[in-house]
């Protein structure tokens, strides 16, 4: 911090260079910004029957469109596979955004296809309330319903939060991280709130999810105070700079650089920042759940391993311990406390905290095969998250979806291709072989213990162990126990589901059996750019 | 699905192979090698997953699928034989699965002069299945799955001799394991098939057990599971490792080919469909046993020990076989016990070491041509006698049956030696290898083998006398039939059934002359297996006058019996060795006493020691996570409030462990 | 005076808003205080922002100014949603998810 050589450039700033933005390196997020844009012009200006049709259209061939640019953007990078950064050093264009980017978008059109589905209600309608601004109960709500009214609105918001994901891994300086975060976040709180059934569960999910995410990034922004006040920027290289040389007066780093890794282990689901994740899956509707569950994880370690990679890897010795510790507890309290919970969705939030703490596993190893293990495991475990929520969706009563693990006894009998499915992805979340789950999993584990965490190897691999005991109890009580009378039925789902569910099982099955390309690929894009 | 992405994955160089295999990387019409295991796992996939979408044409898709994999087959051959001997054999890599420092688990196949043997036996024997099979299964509405599962073995017994790696092979043998367990119980709804699907599968464990801790000793000692690691190191490995793994690898053999002391289940496997016994129990899947211990000739030869058990074991089984396929009534039975005996002649020349591994290889073949076809013409037998399996029943059926009956005809003349038919070539040479080890023990397994032929006539001969000749037993009804009994109406099966038994009774006339003439089969298979001509300690013709005259014995003495009397329908009572061998010379009766029982008291003392020590422990632990869950779920409140204030907590110990972490 | 001042203040006025959010039950009031954290990050943003004499803090402040708005919208309404069902703002009403 010398003042002197900062004030002599506060005054030789005497003409302002107009700032250079490279459009194209940026193509997939402004495409996605485009698509929510033109979304909220389709809700003013397309009469209501036409909007559905639209709003899907438009989105599912924007992402299809970013997607060719992420692909575009990556045969563009140059052969030691380093991108380059971009908008004034804000973005970041190199393998791990652009892995992740596609993972994302990936995710994003399985995610708007569970979302526009609309035949699994019996009355009609998909499964957002009819009109959010009535309370629950009121005859308000009831003529909403009758006339069939349903909320398009769902697609532009998704579109926003999907900008968000994108920007997050790509963040190059703190302030666009902190951007990225809220617009991820604040479309999927209100996304959280509008369930068609239990309405009430929703709200409180909405609200739970909205004051701890807002209380979450106060942390983070302080956090991101303290760093500017300890380097001067925000801009993660220069951070990683004026970090390299840390020395003993350095509390301004150490405590922005914890409070920084808070925001963004809630945004990830690890303890003792978890707290919401159970509460929200529950409420939120089940195709936001899946999307939320799958894709945020996927934004927010991709951008923690920017953080930790790119702005802090000079001071590894003294975030590894911290990490290595909350990814033990995180594996440890996620497998233990999934054990007793009774609710389908509950149980899959808890399985989701304790995949945190392997995905954490392989961050810690602060290698390039830590960097491409992670990315690998995020591709497994979104796809299989998503698939399994999308078989959430299908199991339903009078009462929407029968969530309740006492309703999915003897599922096995009554509908086994879908049980069959289901008991697929439970394994993979397991990490038996030949799911994408082990290969998953074996990665991770593998670049930690190189990375010389072997004690947290250890603790994950007995973690799977008592992980495992609770998927199999699910796909025992599936297929071995006597089907209730009054159980729910499997209700049949349009071409967008199955198309959603099959992708989540192709990938599943061919990242079991076939790793080595996509572990290829994430190894190819495995370089942070500095 | 693994069948596009293999080929995405590409064809990459493996690795060169130092001592027992030089092979170079596949290219040209060798990069298709992976569609011979490709195609009928696709087929196997698709006829599984597609369920009831495939009834119509599953059993057209699944032969074709067969069909393909032996085109390739064909081609590899094809392109195998316009090359030089140092150039045949190939690697193809197809992908790492799982790399971990040491730990290689490759997918890779190796395709050389000994497994393209293999693979054209298995691929045209079983495509000659798969269609004799859609008229055989023709009634069956399961008749899709059925040949899900036939693709499925397919598959996995090409792995099997494909596999570039014993971890591979392992998984080719537990997969061959598993299609043999789903066709033995195919029809589960019988008990004695459900019964014998499982004491099949529990006997192979035994032998699969046997080849894992052989796997296992083949890393700790060589650090890879490369048959060119593994083989080409075995100079350096010690004579104890070494015959460790080569009992282990015997077990192993005893377990799949149904040898002594594990034999016990073949017979009960016949309760399967038909097509199967002739295809899995009879033509290919016994068989891997020889080829295990063929393939991992290197390690054998590196130890006396070993070779002398595995002769020894061939020696027990080809006598075993030999007697209890002496007293069986039914038919399928008989075959089965005669494809024990047949098949411990092939274990006990492959314990020769270099003098008979060939001739082992070329009885394989040989055998899966004549017992496919006398299987194929026991099920054409019974498809026209409503099912009927007791040969006490049959009798005077060549009017009926022409075709079976030729076809069965050569077959059996082939599997007894006689001059100039296949069997009659590679037996031979079996016997004069065994007399041509030289010492003692030559001139023991030289009577045995002599033996073992005599004994073969004579069951043969009685399998067909009592088959085909005599008396037409079955218009009387039997006694104790139930009401509903009507009298058989013999008749020959159609075409799609004939055709094969036609072309594999070609195989058993012809197989044997052309893989002795100029001795093409020894110089063929000399690079992988090597070969020595053995010392014999009298001239050939003296070895073949021998063998003749045994089988001339053994066929008159059935002619005796069978022909000149009547046969009762009912067995008379006999004497104590017939008794014997009719209750399979109390092999049941043996490991009920010697394993079933003791091992029941040992489970009974295992569970009660489980129950209060590792269960109490195990249970203990998971009552405890369990108890730890329930607790800690409540943490969990329900107030947003009390998780800011874990979430502000977490900061506080995040915040303050960051200090002092600098400080420590 | 000296800026470390603003930044004692910063983190006095950072504390009180978490302290809000733990002992507050209306939910407006811990929103408000959620933004009271917002705000202490920004003195601190500014006032760093002067220590280094660089602009970053002012404009950086701008941003949060910007992002807590956006929060407010959506806050707002996620509030009065659960207003309208409940007929109370009370955080610990909203407890039917737990365990």
């Amino acid at each position: 911090m010398s003042m002197s050589t900062a004030a002599t450039a506060t005054l030789a700033v005497t003409k302002v260079d107009a700032p250079t933005i490279e459009y194209g390196k940026l193509s997939p997020i402004l495409i996605i910004a485009g698509v929510a844009v033109v979304g909220v012009l389709i809700e003013a200006f397309l009469p209501r029957p036409a909007r559905y049709r639209a709003q899907l259209t438009v989105a599912l061939v924007g992402m299809i469109a970013a997607f060719g640019a992420v692909v575009w953007l990556a045969r563009d990078l140059p052969d030691d596979h380093r991108g380059s950064v971009t908008a004034m050093g804000a973005v970041a264009v190199d393998g791990p955004s652009l892995f992740l980017q596609g993972t994302l978008l990936l995710i994003g059109i399985a995610s708007v296809l569970l979302i526009g589905e609309r035949r699994l209600e019996p009355a009609g309608g998909d499964a957002f309330a009819p009109q959010a601004a009535a309370a629950p109960g009121s005859q308000q709500e009831k003529d909403a319903a009758a006339a069939g009214w349903t909320q398009t609105e769902v697609y532009p918001l998704t579109m926003f939060s999907l900008v968000g994901m994108l920007l997050f891994p790509a963040a190059n300086d703190l302030l666009m991280m902190f951007v990225a975060l809220e617009i991820l976040s604040l479309p999927l709180y209100l996304l959280c709130g509008l369930a068609r059934r239990h309405r009430l569960l929703s709200q409180e999910a909405a609200l739970k999810y909205f004051l701890l995410g807002a209380f979450s990034s106060a942390f983070f922004l302080f956090g991101v105070a303290m760093l500017y006040g300890y380097s001067g920027s925000v801009s993660l290289d220069k951070i990683g700079v004026a970090s390299a040389g840390a020395m003993d007066n350095d509390a301004l780093l150490l405590i922005g650089l914890a409070m920084v890794a808070v925001g963004l282990l809630f945004k990830v689901g690890a303890v003792p920042f978890h707290s919401w994740t159970p509460d929200v899956y529950q409420g939120a509707p089940t195709p936001i759940t899946g999307f939320m569950a799958a894709a945020t994880k996927v934004a927010a370690f991709g951008a923690m391993m920017r953080f930790f990679y790119v702005a802090l890897p000079g001071m590894r010795w003294d975030w590894r311990p911290v990490m290595i510790g909350v990814a033990i507890v995180t594996m440890v309290a996620g497998a233990i406390i999934a054990i007793t919970q009774t609710d389908v969705k509950r149980l899959l939030a808890y399985s989701s905290i304790a995949h945190a703490g392997f995905i954490l596993t392989g961050m810690i190893a602060m290698s390039d095969a830590g960097v491409s293990s992670t990315m690998f495991y995020l591709v497994a475990y979104g796809f299989v998250t998503l698939g399994a929520f999308a078989v959430v969706t299908l199991v339903r009563d009078a009462r929407g979806e029968a969530t309740h693990l006492s309703h999915w006894a003897g599922l096995g009998r009554r509908s086994p291709l879908v049980a069959g499915v289901f008991a697929l992805f439970l394994l993979a979340f397991a990490g038996i072989p030949l799911t994408s789950g082990f290969s998953g999993k074996f990665a991770v584990f593998q670049a930690a213990a190189r990375g010389g965490a072997g004690s947290l190897v250890v603790v994950g691999v007995l973690c799977s162990a008592v992980a495992a005991f609770f998927y199999v109890r699910v796909i025992v009580l599936m297929f071995f126990s006597e089907p209730k009378v009054d159980g729910p039925t499997v209700v049949v789902p349009s071409v967008m589901t199955t198309a959603a569910i099959a992708l989540g099982v192709a990938v599943t099955v061919v990242l079991g059996i076939l790793p080595q390309p996509v572990l290829d690929l994430a190894d190819k894009a495995a370089l942070f750019v500095h | 699905m693994i069948e596009t992405s293999s080929l995405a994955s590409g064809v990459v160089l493996a690795n060169e192979g130092g001592g027992g295999l030089h092979s170079v990387a596949a290219s040209g019409a060798y990069s298709a090698l992976w569609l011979v295991v490709g195609l009928p796992l696709l087929g196997a996939l698709l006829l599984l997953v597609g369920g009831k979408r495939t009834n119509a044409f599953g059993h057209i898709l699944g032969t074709a699928m067969a069909l393909g994999s032996f085109a390739v087959g064909v081609l590899m051959f094809v392109t195998m034989l316009g090359k030089d001997d140092a150039d045949r054999s190939v690697d193809q890599h197809l992908w790492t699965w799982a790399p971990v420092n040491e730990f290689q688990a490759d997918i890779g196949l190796h395709l050389d002069q000994l497994s393209v043997v293999f693979v054209l036996l298995i691929t045209g024997v079983g495509s000659l299945i798969h269609i004799y099979s859609i008229g055989y299964m023709a009634h069956d509405e399961n008749r899709r799955r059925f040949f899900g599962y036939l693709n499925l073995f397919v598959a996995a017994m090409l792995l099997l001799v494909l596999a570039n790696n014993y971890l591979l092979l392992y998984a080719g043998w537990e997969g061959v394991g598993l299609a043999s367990y789903l066709l033995i119980g195919f029809w589960q709804h019988k008990p004695s098939a459900a019964t014998a699907a499982k004491k099949a599968f529990i006997m192979n464990r035994v032998g699969d057990f046997g080849l894992a801790v052989a796997v296992f000793l083949m890393f700790t000692t060589f650090g890879s599971f490369d048959f060119a690691d593994v083989l080409g190191g075995s100079a350096s490995a010690s004579d104890g490792t070494m015959t460790a793994i080569g009992l282990m690898l015997l077990l192993a053999a005893c377990g799949k080919s149904a040898q002594f002391p594990l034999q016990a289940w073949l017979g009960d496997a016949m309760e399967g469909p038909t097509p199967v016994s002739a295809l899995i129990h009879a033509a290919t899947m016994v068989t891997a046993g020889v080829y295990l211990i063929t393939r991992s000739a290197e390690i054998f030869n590196a130890s006396p020990d070993a070779q002398l058990a595995v002769t020894v074991v061939g020696a027990i089984t080809v006598l075993f076989g030999a007697i209890v396929g002496c007293a069986k009534d039914d038919i399928k039975k008989a075959l089965a016990a005669s494809t024990m005996s047949q098949i411990g002649y092939m274990i006990l020349a492959a314990g020769l070491g270099p003098i008979g591994y060939v001739f082992a290889i070329m009885h394989l073949v040989t055998h899966g041509f004549f017992k496919a076809g006398l299987f194929l013409g026991a099920g054409s037998v019974m498809h026209g006698m409503n099912d009927e399996v007791d040969m006490r029943r049959y009798g005077g059926l060549r009017k009926y049956m022409p075709i079976t009956f030729v076809t069965f005809g050569l077959g059996y003349l082939s599997i007894i030696g006689f001059p100039l038919l296949s069997g009659f070539f590679s037996k031979d040479k079996i016997i004069e290898a065994a007399f041509a080890k030289g010492g003692t023990s030559g001139w023991i397994l030289g009577a045995v083998t002599l033996l073992a032929a005599g004994l073969t006539a004579f069951y043969m001969t009685r399998v067909m006398l009592m088959t085909f000749f005599g008396k037409e037993r079955w218009k009387e009804a039997p006694a104790g039939a139930p009401a509903d009994w009507h009298e058989p109406h013999p008749h020959e099966s159609p075409t799609s059934m004939t055709g094969p038994m036609i072309l594999l009774a070609f195989g058993s006339v012809f197989a044997g002359g052309l893989f002795v003439l100029n001795e093409s089969f020894v110089k063929w298979l000399t690079p992988v297996t090597g070969f020595s001509h053995g010392d014999l300690p009298m001239s050939e013709w003296a070895v073949t006058g021998m063998a003749l005259s045994m089988v001339a014995l053994g066929s008159a003495v059935a002619y005796v019996q069978y022909a000149r009397r009547d046969v009762p329908a009912v067995a008379p009572a006999a004497s104590l060795v017939t008794v014997a061998a009719r209750r399979d010379l109390y092999q049941d009766a043996v490991n009920e006493g010697l394993v079933m029982r003791p091992g029941q008291y040992l489970t009974r003392l295992l569970v009660w020691f489980d129950n209060r020590g590792v269960d109490g422990f195990v249970g203990g632990l998971a009552a405890f996570i369990g108890g730890t869950s329930a607790r800690v779920r409540k943490v969990q409140t329900g107030f947003v409030r009390s998780y800011a204030l874990s979430m502000f907590g977490g900061t506080l110990l995040v915040v303050a462990c960051t200090l002092m972490a600098r400080m420590a | 005076m000296n800026p470390v001042n603003y930044l004692y203040l910063s983190a006095l006025l950072f504390t009180i808003g978490a302290a809000g959010v733990l002992l507050r039950r209306n939910a407006i009031v811990v929103f408000m205080c959620v933004e009271l954290m917002l705000n202490a990050c920004n003195l601190a943003f500014v006032t760093f922002g002067r220590m280094h004499d660089n602009l970053d803090g002012q404009i950086i402040a701008f941003f949060t100014m910007v992002v807590a708005a956006c929060e407010v919208v959506v806050g707002l309404s996620i509030i009065i949603a659960i207003f309208r069902s409940r007929r109370s703002a009370s955080v610990d009403d909203a407890s039917l998810m737990k365990w």
